[in-house]
């Protein structure tokens, strides 16, 4: 791009004060308008997608200043979700071999008559 | 099988028969003629049993390849008929437990619940507790449904299956079925019918379902008891509630419909694209709202599956339509194989186009079954195949919507939609590969711009 350091940093500067007016001019789009009000098409996805974001991040401030207050932040109360899939694949089985077990006993009894 | 496909001749020219004088004798104007014909058919499933009653069901999913006036004619299908006597249920159920009914539970009620074309459901209550694969222990004395399948269906129905798949190939190729592939369908209804005949299919999505929404404690899902369940017989919680039809009575005890209305949509949106797994049955009949303030769902019968990939294109669909799109439903409906012929693209991106823009209520919400269905109408206009799952997504869509709308006249599912699409393709856009692909035509474009 550039040799000269300071011309890299004030490129970069640039780009993220750019960048920066930009994400707020679509995040103020993005929650003003309604979905009745979408009609831009791929743009129109930007600005809700920023909008989204930045609810994100406000959700992001509250987690932190409560962790600062020492509460615990919903995020970290969520379980970890391989944990509880493999809990629910060994409910599963259990349930197909209580199935397996009836069908045995009905054969049992069915054999008694 | 003569005899039978004689029967199913001789009961549908019958009810044709009847209609004629309401379609001026094949005189009258086009939508009358095919609304009379239509609802001649519609009897004669009725009449003809449990096999043309799914077909029928299946026929309603279909506007792509069938009229309007069929569709509407077979989405009014009653899959209520006389029930079995109870000799016969109990009958069932000593063969698949090798014991009684009062052996196996404490109670049992020898009149049904509701009977369906399928099967019959009996209320019971457990002799003892069991713990289900997820929720908690049902206590020994909690009140069950127990649903068994017909005596005879299964081998009536896929009898008939046979006899409507040689009618079928008879039929392929000739002026009746030019808008549809009639042994495809067949086929796609055999598979559909194969899953409902065997119970534990639908218990296990039962419990899929429950695990999908273990953190939802709005949804509320039937634990099934594996001790008391075969492919014939599934025993489940009873849930009670009201249906859609007494919504009133639910509002006076305290029910919010507005809020359980929003977070069905919500519940549903999740289920399409965030488990690509989903209820694809849910007409007023499989939903209740309980005294809790909790949707309950039931008959898990006929379902949808995803894959990945088809989630994302489904996902991309969704935001064009949340965010006016027409190019960008036109590519991913590609990808799901809906193939526009080149000749058609334009008038069907043109069509589309209007749909989009015309797909708001007066009271300013968006209309998706307008949409949905509109958008297959015109598929079908244009001679473009509709893959059967793609059609099924969008009626489940467009049922969901009048589920919702039912509870709340003034939801705007389409809006619904808006966070689940975004915050999906936001998430597929931070794909590591995908950011790898396309960072170097970022940084060109970001150059661009600042170079401007």
């Amino acid at each position: 791009m550039t040799d000269d350091v300071m011309r890299f940093f004030a490129t970069w500067l640039f780009t993220h004060e750019a960048a920066d007016e930009e994400i707020k001019a679509a995040i103020r789009r993005g929650m003003a308008e309604g979905p009745e009000g979408m009609a831009g098409g791929p743009d129109a996805f930007v600005d809700g997608l920023a909008a989204m974001v930045e609810e994100e991040k406000e959700q992001l401030k509250r987690d932190l200043e409560a962790r600062a207050r020492g509460e615990e932040v919903a995020i970290e109360q969520q379980s970890d979700p391989a944990l509880d899939e493999v809990r629910f694949e060994v409910a599963e089985l259990r349930g197909r071999l209580d199935n397996i077990e009836a069908l045995l006993e009905a054969m049992l009894r069915k054999l008694g008559e | 099988m003569a005899s039978r496909s004689s029967a199913i001749v001789r009961v549908t020219l019958g009810e044709l028969m009847r209609v004629l004088p309401s379609a001026r004798f094949g005189l009258a104007p086009g939508p009358v003629r095919r609304a009379a014909w239509a609802r001649a058919l519609r009897r004669s499933f009725e009449r003809l049993g449990p096999a043309f009653v799914k077909l029928g069901q299946l026929i309603s999913v279909r506007p792509d390849e069938f009229s309007a006036e069929l569709v509407a004619e077979m989405q009014g299908m009653q899959d209520a008929v006389p029930a079995v006597p109870a000799a016969a249920i109990r009958a069932v159920i000593t063969r698949e437990f090798g014991a009684e009914p009062e052996v196996l539970f404490a109670t049992f009620e020898n009149e049904p619940l509701a009977a369906a074309s399928i099967a019959q459901v009996h209320r019971a209550t457990l002799a003892e507790e069991y713990r289900p694969v997820w929720g908690e222990t049902l206590p020994a004395g909690a009140e069950v449904a127990v649903k068994v399948v017909r005596p005879g269906a299964a081998a009536s129905i896929l009898s008939d299956v046979e006899v409507v798949r040689r009618m079928a190939l008879r039929f392929a190729g000739t002026r009746v079925t030019r808008r549809f592939d009639p042994v495809a369908l067949v086929d796609e209804f055999a598979a559909t019918v194969d899953r409902e005949l065997d119970l534990r299919q639908e218990g296990r999505f039962a419990d899929r379902f429950s695990f999908d929404f273990r953190d939802d404690p709005k949804v509320q899902v039937p634990r099934i008891v594996w001790t008391r369940s075969t492919s014939q017989v599934l025993t489940m919680e009873f849930i009670t509630g009201w249906r859609l039809s007494d919504l009133e009575i639910a509002r006076a005890a305290g029910v919010d419909c507005k809020g359980l209305a929003i977070h069905g949509a919500t519940a549903f949106m999740r289920q399409v694209f965030v488990y690509g797994r989903y209820h694809a049955d849910l007409h007023p009949a499989n939903i209740f709202v309980t005294p809790q303030n909790t949707i309950a769902y039931l008959d898990f019968g006929i379902v949808g599956y995803l894959t990945p990939e088809e989630r994302m294109n489904i996902t991309q669909v969704m935001a064009a339509l949340v965010y006016r799109d027409p190019d960008r439903a036109l590519r991913y409906s590609e990808k799901l194989g809906v193939h526009v012929p080149p000749g058609h693209v334009e008038p069907v991106r043109a069509g589309l186009g209007r749909l989009l823009d015309g797909d708001v209520r007066p009271d300013g919400t968006r209309d998706f079954a307008h949409f949905g269905l509109g958008f297959l109408k015109l598929l079908g206009e244009h001679g473009v195949a509709i893959p059967s799952g793609y059609g099924l997504l969008i009626k489940s869509l467009a049922t969901v919507e009048g589920v919702a709308r039912a509870l709340y006249p003034e939801i705007d599912i389409v809006s619904t939609a808006q966070p689940f699409t975004t915050r999906i393709l936001g998430q597929a856009m931070g794909d590591p590969v995908r950011v790898r692909e396309r960072m170097p035509a970022a940084v060109r474009a970001a150059l661009r711009v600042l170079t401007e």
